[in-house]
């Protein structure tokens, strides 16, 4: 059944438009009775809205209709919203036409030009949307909404880096990159704050202030190790008065404090001054200390020579006085700074996490770095000699700072860290935003940690690590929503019905279909997910995923989706990506698509897992194989309005997806 | 050997400034900065003036004040700090808003159906950010 294309344009853009036509495509969508998979248990659609209480799944029974989505109206929804206050959320197959943006990719931060502007609905119809209290172009509704709900921030001004994270005495502490005067970086001071689950957090005084000559600049970033015996130290960068980094060593003014609330500077600071050879601002962000075979500590600090970026090695026995070592753990060229070297052991067997210290064949090691120049986090696999203090990777072409990254979206100065209550490495990251500082002062507050991770090695391709949620994160889930078994044909969107849409954990499975998988010739064009067209762009096998952060017209939407490809050989490729480009109609936010391709193994169904907090998505493919972080800042996606969306907008396959959708509830923190 | 983008406006900056003769690379990213500040100031005194002459398009106007107003008052400092205390990546993100600023107040005269008065005004700006901006990353 066709509709012209241009009607649809006109009358849905005025939502005052009659019921007639409402019951008109009402009926079209009800009368249609093809039906796939019926289920085995099928229960009467709930009304829009209502969910009955406890964990009773809902279950929605596919429908197929004729239904199309004009790409530059966007406005179909708009009768969803309609219909959808009256009775069931009908599930409708939209022909998205392939509208080239009317802007071209803008991969960099630097030109985010409007992608809001479709075909058929000028610029001048487009009236920016005043707030309550008229600031434009962000009120302070839109900018309230932006505070997440269980990622950790403090109460306001700016944060970055995570530092000295550490599970002592029954308590995790993290400390933090912390300016305490404005929403941007500056004098940085060491913030402080415990929980018991890493999800609940109490807000403690500031650990260190900048009151020292060797940390006038700023108390940078630092890591803490806790020795034998239980005690504590904690080594940092400082910039001096004059602005030469330097580490230094502090401790806990009384170690039997679980709260750690007051720090002591050794009188003897700094312990390290830049070595000859290294420039003074190159020479920062020391690690957790592990053990050598001769019973001393071994610690990397980054640095680069020229553009090589490097790794340095220094041995100590009391944290007070080091030895340099002659060689580096590892070097990359071309690679820049390391800021925040990582450095850790993985088990190549076992699923629990490793002490920093330890060693054996039954384990691998891992040297991360955070790149100055492209901020990005980088890692790789590899062998550590402990007698030479150097350490080799796997496989060179995916060496530090050019090979895998933990995440493909906005990650940077992550840190891990054993917490040996339940023998597992944890990591923490830094999540800046991606809006302009002028929001950010308007706001009052800067920056998030992403949800805390575990990390191992994944077992079954042993050339990458799996990182998840820490299961902790799961204690928020409440009221969920079952899909199972949805059938969405090629071009088709399907709108989830849930109580809202802001703070969600969403875990879902993906078939493609394999008959038309075989039957397709494969290609060797090539995907990217940050050069090529977004969601919008279709291929005969993706891309299809879930659009999150979605207005009811799609007017505002981030899709977080994978895009499958057939090469000539046969063999297949998965990617998985997130595109910002229509995440919202503000023109300063960045917009850029993140992602990369995931490793699928044999027999694996594709999977996805997206935690949703507002201006905050953290998405998860093949089980933590490839990760992917968004910041989205919606001018009207906000509040009630947030929706969540499946869609496929593949040309060729149907796609099967079976999902499970949990409110979250907000954290204390 | 010309590494930023815009190599005259560069070396014009950079000659106006007499500390330019005796400044390491620090310094004469400095220099661009400041020009930065100092042509916002300016640009927020001409949309003072258009302010008076142009009243039809005030709304606009009033909005490109303020962002101007925050690349002068917020990103120029937080460039000048994060240089002065070698993490000049910071610096580089104060002043990437600035181009992002001067888009938006471009793009946003066309939001409300308006021509831009400002376009090489704004434009202006965004060629000398990118020039301090690339002389930032070289300190990277």
């Amino acid at each position: 059944m066709h509709m012209n294309l241009l009607d649809m344009n006109t009358f849905f853009f005025r939502s005052t438009f009659p019921l007639i036509l409402l019951t008109l495509f009402h009926n079209i969508m009800t009368s249609s009775s093809d039906l796939e998979n019926p289920l085995a248990a099928s229960y009467a659609p709930l009304p829009d809205g209502e969910l009955p209480a406890g964990n009773n799944p809902t279950i929605r029974r596919p429908r197929k209709a004729a239904l199309f989505l004009v790409v530059s109206a966007f406005l179909v929804l708009a009768l969803v919203a309609l219909i959808a206050g009256n009775g069931p959320v009908l599930r409708k197959e939209l022909n998205t036409e392939v509208a080239p943006p009317s802007t071209t990719s803008t991969p960099e931060k630097v030109t985010p030009l409007s992608r809001g502007v479709e075909k058929g609905v000028s610029e001048k119809s487009f009236r920016p949307l005043l707030g309550a209290d008229n600031s434009y172009p962000w009120s302070s509704n839109m900018l309230d909404w932006q505070r997440t709900a269980f990622h950790f921030q403090p109460k306001k001004n700016w944060m970055n880096d995570p530092n000295g994270p550490v599970f002592y005495k029954g308590w995790y502490h993290l400390f933090y990159q912390y300016h305490p005067d404005a929403p941007v970086w500056g004098k940085i001071v060491w913030g402080h704050a415990v929980s018991k689950d890493l999800i609940n957090w109490r807000h403690l005084p500031i650990a260190m202030e900048t009151d020292q000559w060797y940390d006038e600049q700023g108390v940078w970033t630092g890591s803490a190790t806790i020795l034998p015996d239980g005690q504590l130290v904690v080594l940092y960068t400082g910039s001096t008065n004059e602005s030469v980094q330097v580490q230094n060593l502090a401790y806990p003014a009384d170690p039997s404090d679980p709260l750690l609330i007051k720090w002591v500077k050794y009188p003897g600071n700094p312990v390290l001054v830049p070595p000859p050879g290294i420039d003074t601002k190159d020479f920062r962000d020391p690690t957790t200390a592990w053990k050598t075979p001769e019973g001393k500590w071994r610690i990397t600090i980054g640095s680069k020579i020229n553009k090589t970026g490097i790794s340095l090695v220094y041995d100590t026995e009391d944290f007070k006085t080091f030895e340099l070592l002659d060689g580096l753990l590892h070097a990359v060229p071309g690679t820049g700074m390391w800021e925040c070297v990582d450095f850790y052991p993985v088990s190549k067997q076992n699923e629990n996490g490793l002490d920093t210290s330890v060693d054996g064949p039954g384990v691998k090691h891992v040297v991360k770095a955070s790149m100055d120049d492209d901020r990005n986090d980088y890692y790789a696999i590899g062998t550590y000699d402990a007698h030479k203090g150097k350490w080799t990777p796997d496989n060179p072409t995916l060496d530090v700072g050019i090979g895998l990254r933990y995440d493909y979206g906005i990650y940077y100065a992550s840190k891990t860290f054993y917490d040996q209550s339940k023998q597992r490495r944890v990591l923490w990251s830094w999540i800046k935003e991606t809006d302009t500082e002028a929001s950010d002062i308007n706001k009052g507050w800067a920056s998030l940690m992403g949800v805390p991770r575990t990390i191992v090695l994944d077992k079954k391709t042993q050339s990458n690590i799996i990182q998840w949620p820490v299961e902790e994160i799961n204690r928020l889930r409440t009221n969920m929503t079952v899909f199972k078994n949805i059938v969405v044909e090629a071009g088709s969107i399907v709108p989830l019905s849930i109580p809202a849409a802001s703070q969600l954990d969403i875990v879902a499975e993906f078939e493609i279909d394999e008959k038309t998988v075989n039957r397709l010739n494969g290609d060797d064009v090539g995907y990217d997910c940050v050069k090529n067209g977004g969601a919008a762009e279709r291929g005969a096998l993706g891309p299809f995923g879930f659009s999150v952060l979605a207005t009811e017209g799609l007017k505002e939407h981030t899709p977080v989706y994978f895009y499958v490809a057939k090469g000539v050989d046969g063999n297949l490729q998965t990617f998985f990506c997130a595109d910002q480009a229509r995440s919202s109609t503000a023109n300063d936010v960045d917009k850029s698509i993140y992602g990369s391709i995931v490793p699928v193994l044999k027999g694996e169904k594709l999977s996805m897992r997206i935690l949703v907090d507002h201006s905050i998505v953290e998405s998860f493919a093949q089980e933590g194989r490839t990760c992917i972080t968004s910041r989205v800042y919606p001018t009207k996606t906000i509040n009630n309005n947030a929706r969540l969306f499946l869609f496929n907008n593949a040309t060729a396959t149907k796609v099967t997806a079976s999902i499970n959708v949990w409110q979250m509830n907000s954290a204390h923190i | 050997m010309q590494v930023t983008p815009s190599y005259d406006l560069c070396l014009k900056t950079v000659l106006a400034d007499p500390k330019s003769k005796d400044a390491d690379l620090t310094g004469l990213a400095l220099i661009v900065v400041d020009a930065v500040k100092v042509k916002g100031i300016n640009t927020i005194n001409y949309i003072k003036g258009l302010e008076n002459s142009r009243p039809d398009l005030k709304t606009v106007l009033d909005y490109c004040a303020d962002v101007y107003n925050t690349s002068v008052t917020v990103d120029v400092p937080l460039a000048v700090t994060a240089l002065s205390e070698g993490n000049p990546k910071f610096g580089e993100d104060g002043i990437v808003d600035v181009t992002v600023e001067s888009q938006a107040c471009e793009s946003t005269f066309g939001q409300y159906g308006q021509r831009s008065p400002m376009t090489s005004v704004n434009q202006d700006m965004e060629d000398l950010a990118n020039v301090a901006r690339a002389m930032i990353r070289m300190l990277l």
